[in-house]
């Protein structure tokens, strides 16, 4: 298991490395001036030759490159042009208040999702199954921006219920402390998360209801809820441990829409709007980030599935 | 967890226990898919709703003829009614006909990229799975850095260069969507690898390509046909979504997404027709592609069907 | 300098002001103060100003004065303040920085813009009306008693102090930058006394340009600035021999300063930036853009300051903008910036509480054809150059825009239709627009196809128009040759979109081709950018970003940066001895003949159409609709500028 963790700790370093590559390649493929960009059409031609020096951008790519990654290993993720700050600062805020809005989402989502979806295996094809059914497939269909828009146009508009707007602290902690603000765009992220996991719960848990190990455990007279507990449940979490190794870069920048109907501060609106400007820096610091997360999510999927599952091994 | 009953038979056991003497021949496997299929209602429901969506949107213009190209300043925003069923948009466009155009789109894209996405990756994720080993890391590496990099950023770059057009569309959201069936695949293969009959067979002195496409594949179809109606789902969603972040085609290609992200610009105004036919129509098509896909999972399990 | 539409506002707005004296003045709140009308009576035809309370004469309030209050501002969206030195650069050139943050801590010499005029306020101003001598070349400015908040007064020296930092390295470190003008074209300023300030230019100019366009990039700057590190002692006068003395010292300061301001978390405690002169001082500044300013106890200006705080609020995106004030109205929104589709919604939202404001700022929109453009046209295959630098061409493009039309289907009447590079609102007493028609601009398909038709092209309503006559259509234009040609706009603005397709399709109906792209606000603006027709990335055609051009740091609206040879807001690369000359008139003729001069320009600007015109929001930014402001906030009237002069309000119960 240690061999097997540290092989896949290089691996990850080659992952990462291969995102920088190809995002710092196809950056650096957009036609244009990036001073341009950055300055605007009108800067004076002293202003653009300034900024390429400053820049490294008169170099060959390689050379750019390698100032990039070594900017990286000194922990610094480049320089934002948009905000006038430096990566690291943005994300030391966003990062935090993305966690308390995906981490909610995220654990509100598995705690109802799993249960649901079992139950509506079990009970295939009955009142309960359908109905579980129905509500999920109508989140998972609907688009995120429709359905945090229709969430404040009922419970904020023409309700006074919740405000519209997420609560605007610096720090997660502030997050925190404003829970009225946090229930629109929390319940927005769950509801659509919730219905993907719920459907994988239940075919991932139909497919195991069938083994005959489930059969024989029955036959052998165990009570249901021990065979569902240690059996069903071990078992169907493989389609579900994928799932969350999945969700965690989404975390990051799959929040990109409720951030943005809902004004919340977080580092995927960040991205978002640092593309639209080509900010390229912060693009290559989040993205780097992004990677070494997804890289993360993906380990601990993997070693979720050994534990889960002892056949499956390296 | 909620209450199940301990004392009736698990639901999950359709089968009769098997009688001891003749064994009634069972047809061919498609045959009873097809049955089990047909046995389920939801999927009845869902079939009826794409092709009804195909046929209005295909068929219907050929009907409801609409001018999609031409805005009409004196007639934009009008709710429903007095020639306009569904009122028209903030261009003056009448909102059922620039439905059925976005259909068009819309279901093309869907279908396009959701099964070449999962072709592909479940191509991908079984060799992986299968192979395990170094080929796995280098592989499953790969998915990776594709599943890292973010989809906004891909399409930013891509709208950059080049002249946004469906083609365009269909090519990026299939290359960011065969990753994840890809990963799933790959997960059930090395579950899969282990069983027993994929051991016999090995025993047996079986190649490796005919174990993946005789048995591991076809064990697969389950989370394959989930996977493929949620692709096409997916896409269509995603390209709403893509819409609503304002990468967009021009307004001569309407599509629901551009649809429903235009509207939403306007729901606080109370134009709700902007909004909500466009939306309706998505929800319509991805829940019903998700019924059938659904059922396909169900009929494709060989111990749920009818013998 | 260059408008944005929304979120465009910051960064690109800079570029445009450098050219000549127009850095940016940032338009934010340009409330117009007219009567409690409804939304749907804006301006219904060209040239009248728009409506609202706080117009022309402040607010009235809900009754007696109350004192103290927090002001609730809300920022356009993904428009945070990024910077705080007043002499901002290019990257930082924005209405947010100038006009709602930095011109109420460190006041300016000049200021202009009250009561919805965009003149001078002597008045109110640091400086006095300056005095001309020298045959013209040299201004003499006596100085009104300020104080800084230190304790030091704001002398003569301190406006040396800008200027020899500003000499430094314009070209770099001012937006307001253009070759050959301020502060090229100044020859020698000096501090002969702590009141007095001179100037002498290389030549004559007029001088009603000096002091909209040039004085009105000079901001005093305390001695406490003068260091080039903090670690110094900050200077508390002046031994002759600060480093702003000499260039090399004065480059230091300013990199010390820029990267001073670069510290968006240090602002607030910073001893740099406490010290202010005007009306403000920041309190608190959080790095997603909410800034919070409390008065000024050392204000030497009127009048003082009633309001306690000042909260400007940030937002990611309109709809949060709208959300917030649907749902928390006046209390958790003072002044709000109505992005242009909610106005259907002015009226329900006016009935919350609020004065429903419609003031333009000094701005107007317009996208560049691109007159170096080496994209060819179909049929044919020749560069569609040549057909953009015909002017009847560009005159028959602009007879397809049907501006009235859009204002009232897209823009649910929230712009005023524009006719060339004088706003008609705010209306201006140094220009007189009366006589400039708008039937340069009229909508009309016939007037289209005729000037077509005169010049040699064989007209195919929905098809595809040809040149039958070369020599009538023009030089380079070659027999059988179509028009098509691309319009690359910026992307998720609904009503940006609605018009470039209706522009399209009535384009269509004359035979001309427009095909449509859209893409992300940067890039547009980045690459409608002046170039030559040999290299190989000139090949956009049209580049609209949705809003246009707004007057600031350069106030009056001669035209310098956008239609001289050379300039950089100058996109098309459009190039006229004759337009060249009539602006040479605005800048160096005799005052006398200013407001002539201006009108000649405006009225042959609209016949060339250098541009193609568009209807002009009414809001604080581009494709703002309105600003709502408080019943119960009295003393507020539209800046014609956009500059936020907190110092004017109150409460009132």
């Amino acid at each position: 298991m240690t061999g097997f963790i540290i092989r896949r700790l290089g691996q990850a370093i080659v992952v990462v490395l291969g995102v920088t590559l190809i995002t710092f390649i196809l950056l650096h493929l957009l036609p244009g001036s990036l001073a341009r960009d950055i300055l605007g059409n009108r800067a004076t031609p002293q202003a653009i030759e300034q900024f390429n020096q400053q820049n490294h951008l008169n170099q060959p790519f390689f050379v750019q490159y390698w100032y990039f990654l070594d900017q990286l290993l000194h922990g610094n993720l480049g320089y934002s042009y948009q905000f006038n700050r430096s990566v690291d600062s943005l994300l030391k805020t966003d990062l935090p208040r993305d966690l308390v809005l995906g981490g909610l989402s995220l654990i509100f989502s598995l705690v109802i999702a799993i249960p649901t979806g079992i139950a509506q295996a079990v009970k295939r094809n009955s009142a309960v199954d359908y109905a579980g059914t129905g509500v999920s497939f109508l989140l998972y269909s609907m688009p995120q921006y429709a359905i945090a828009l229709l969430l404040i146009q009922f419970l904020s508009i023409s309700f006074h219920v919740f405000p519209a707007e997420a609560p605007q602290s610096t720090s997660a902690i502030g997050m925190l402390e404003h829970p009225a603000g946090l229930v629109l765009p929390v319940l927005s992220l769950t509801l659509v998360t919730y219905a993907a996991f719920s459907r994988y719960m239940r075919s991932s848990a139909i497919d195991t209801l069938a083994q005959d190990y489930i059969r024989t455990a029955r036959a052998k007279g165990l009570p249901e809820r021990l065979v569902l507990m240690r059996h069903l449940l071990r078992n169907s979490l493989v389609a579900v441990v994928t799932l969350v190794g999945l969700s965690i870069p989404l975390v990051l920048t799959g929040t990109l829409i409720i951030e943005q109907v809902f004004n919340y501060p977080g580092a995927g609106l960040e991205y978002f709007q640092a593309a639209l400007r080509n900010d390229y820096e912060v693009m290559l610091g989040i993205t780097v980030l992004v990677g070494v997360i997804t890289v993360v999510g993906n380990l601990m999927a993997d070693i979720g599935y050994a534990i889960l599952d002892p056949r499956i091994r390296y | 967890m909620t209450d199940i009953d301990t004392t009736a038979p698990s639901e999950v056991e359709l089968l009769p226990p098997p009688e001891g003497g003749e064994v009634a021949s069972s047809g061919s496997p498609w045959v009873l898919v097809a049955r089990t299929f047909a046995q389920n209602k939801l999927a009845l429901v869902g079939l009826a709703f794409v092709l009804l969506v195909i046929l209005f949107s295909f068929i219907g213009p050929i009907i409801y003829k609409t001018d999609q190209i031409n805005p009409n300043l004196i007639a934009v925003n009008l709710g429903p009614g007095g020639g306009h069923p569904l009122g028209t948009d903030s261009s003056g466009f009448d909102i059922l006909g620039r439905l059925m155009k976005g259909g068009q789109s819309s279901i093309e894209v869907g279908i396009a990229v959701g099964i070449v996405s999962t072709v592909a990756g479940l191509i991908y994720g079984a060799i992986a799975g299968y192979f395990g080993g170094a080929l796995d890391g280098v592989l499953m590496r790969l998915v990776d850095v594709g599943l890292a990099i973010p989809i906004v950023f891909l399409f930013i770059f891509m709208a950059q260069i080049y002249k946004p057009s469906l083609g365009l569309l269909i090519f990026l959201l299939t290359l960011v969507s065969w990753l994840i069936p890809a990963r799933l695949v790959r997960g059930e293969t090395l579950a899969l690898r282990t069983r027993e009959y994929v051991q016999a067979v090995q025993v047996m002195g079986g190649r490796s390509w005919r174990i993946i496409t005789r048995h591991i594949i076809p064990n697969t179809i389950g989370v394959i046909m989930v996977t493929v109606t949620f692709q096409i789902a997916n896409a269509i969603l995603t390209l709403a979504v893509l819409q609503y972040l304002g990468f967009g085609l021009p307004p001569t290609t309407p599509t629901w997404g551009s649809m429903l992200s235009d509207g939403t610009t306007y729901l606080q105004d109370g134009y709700w027709w902007e909004v909500y036919p466009a939306l309706i129509m998505i929800v319509i098509t991805v829940v019903a592609f998700n019924f059938i896909g659904d059922a396909l999972q169900d009929a494709f399990d060989v111990r749920l069907q009818e013998r | 300098m260059q408008r944005f539409k929304r979120s465009t506002l910051a960064i690109i707005g800079v570029a445009l002001v450098v050219l000549f004296a127009a850095a940016c003045g940032s338009s934010s709140s340009s409330n117009s103060s007219s009567s409690n009308s409804s939304s749907s009576s804006s301006s219904s035809s060209a040239g009248l100003a728009t409506s609202g309370p706080g117009l022309t004469q402040p607010t009235t309030g809900s009754g007696s004065k109350v004192s103290g209050g927090t002001v609730y501002f809300t920022e356009g969206s993904d428009a945070p303040p990024n910077y705080i030195f007043p002499m901002y650069n290019f990257q930082v050139c924005s209405t947010t920085n100038a006009n709602q943050l930095m011109n109420m801590l460190y006041y300016p010499l000049y200021t202009y813009g009250e009561n919805y005029r965009p003149t001078v306020d002597y008045s109110h101003s640091i400086g006095q009306a300056p005095v001309t001598s020298n045959g013209g070349k040299t201004f003499t400015i006596h100085l009104n008693p300020y104080k800084w908040s230190d304790g030091e007064t704001v002398s003569a020296r301190d406006l040396v102090f800008w200027m020899n930092v500003m000499k430094a390295s314009p070209a770099t470190e001012w937006c307001g930058y253009a070759p050959g003008y301020f502060p090229d074209n100044v020859v020698s300023y000096s501090a002969p006394n702590p009141s007095t300030f001179v100037i002498t230019f290389n030549k004559a100019y007029d001088p009603e340009w000096v002091l909209y366009s040039e004085l009105s990039q000079i901001f005093p700057m305390p001695m406490a600035w003068d260091r080039t590190s903090l670690s110094q002692p900050a200077p508390t006068s002046d031994n002759g021999s600060l480093p702003d003395t000499t260039k090399s010292g004065a480059a230091a300061v300013y990199k010390f300063l820029d990267t001073q301001s670069k510290d968006l978390g240090s602002w607030a405690t910073s001893p740099l930036w406490s010290v202010v002169d005007g009306p403000m001082k920041l309190q608190s500044f959080n790095t997603d853009g909410r800034v919070v300013l409390v008065p000024n106890a050392d204000w030497s200006g009127t009048p003082k300051v009633s309001i306690s705080q000042l909260v400007e609020l940030p937002y990611t995106s309109e709809a949060a903008i709208y959300n917030t004030v649907k749902s928390s109205g006046p209390a958790g929104a003072t002044i709000a910036n109505i992005p242009s589709q909610y106005a259907p919604q002015l009226s329900s939202l006016g009935a919350e509480g609020y004065q429903v404001n419609k003031a333009a700022s000094y701005s107007f929109n317009y996208f560049p054809v691109n007159l170096n453009s080496n994209a060819t046209t179909s049929p044919g295959g020749e560069p569609v150059r040549y057909v953009f630098r015909q002017t009847y061409f560009r005159n028959a493009l602009q007879h397809l825009v049907d501006q009235q039309g859009w204002i009232h289907a897209f823009l649910y009447n929230t712009a005023v239709p524009t006719c060339g590079p004088i706003p008609f609102s705010p209306p201006s007493p140094l220009v007189d627009t009366s006589s400039i028609s708008f039937s340069p601009c009229s909508f009309s398909d016939a007037t289209a196809q005729q000037l077509l038709t005169s010049h040699g092209w064989k007209v195919v309503p929905n098809g595809t128009t040809t040149c039958q006559n070369p020599s009538l259509c023009g030089a380079g234009i070659k027999q059988g040759e179509g028009i098509s040609f691309n319009i690359d706009y910026q992307s998720g603005v609904v009503a940006v979109q609605d018009e470039m397709n209706d522009l399209a399709s009535n384009a269509k109906k004359v035979g001309i081709t427009i095909n449509l792209t859209t893409h992300p606000f940067s890039t547009v603006v980045a690459t409608g950018a002046p170039c030559m027709p040999s290299a190989a990335s000139c090949k956009w055609t049209a580049e609209n970003w949705g809003a246009g051009w707004i007057y600031g740091p350069s106030y009056l609206p001669t035209g310098e940066p956008l239609y001289n040879p050379g300039s950089a807001a100058n996109a098309g690369s459009y190039s006229d001895a004759q337009m060249t000359s009539l602006i040479g008139q605005t800048i160096t003729g005799p005052l006398s003949g200013e407001s002539a001069a201006l009108t000649t320009y405006a009225k042959y600007v609209s016949q060339q159409d250098p541009v193609i015109f568009g209807p002009t929001s009414v809001g604080t930014y581009g494709g703002y609709a309105a600003t709502l402001i408080s019943n119960k906030l009295a003393g507020y009237s539209a800046n014609a500028l956009g500059f936020l002069q907190p110092q004017y309000w109150y409460f009132t119960k």
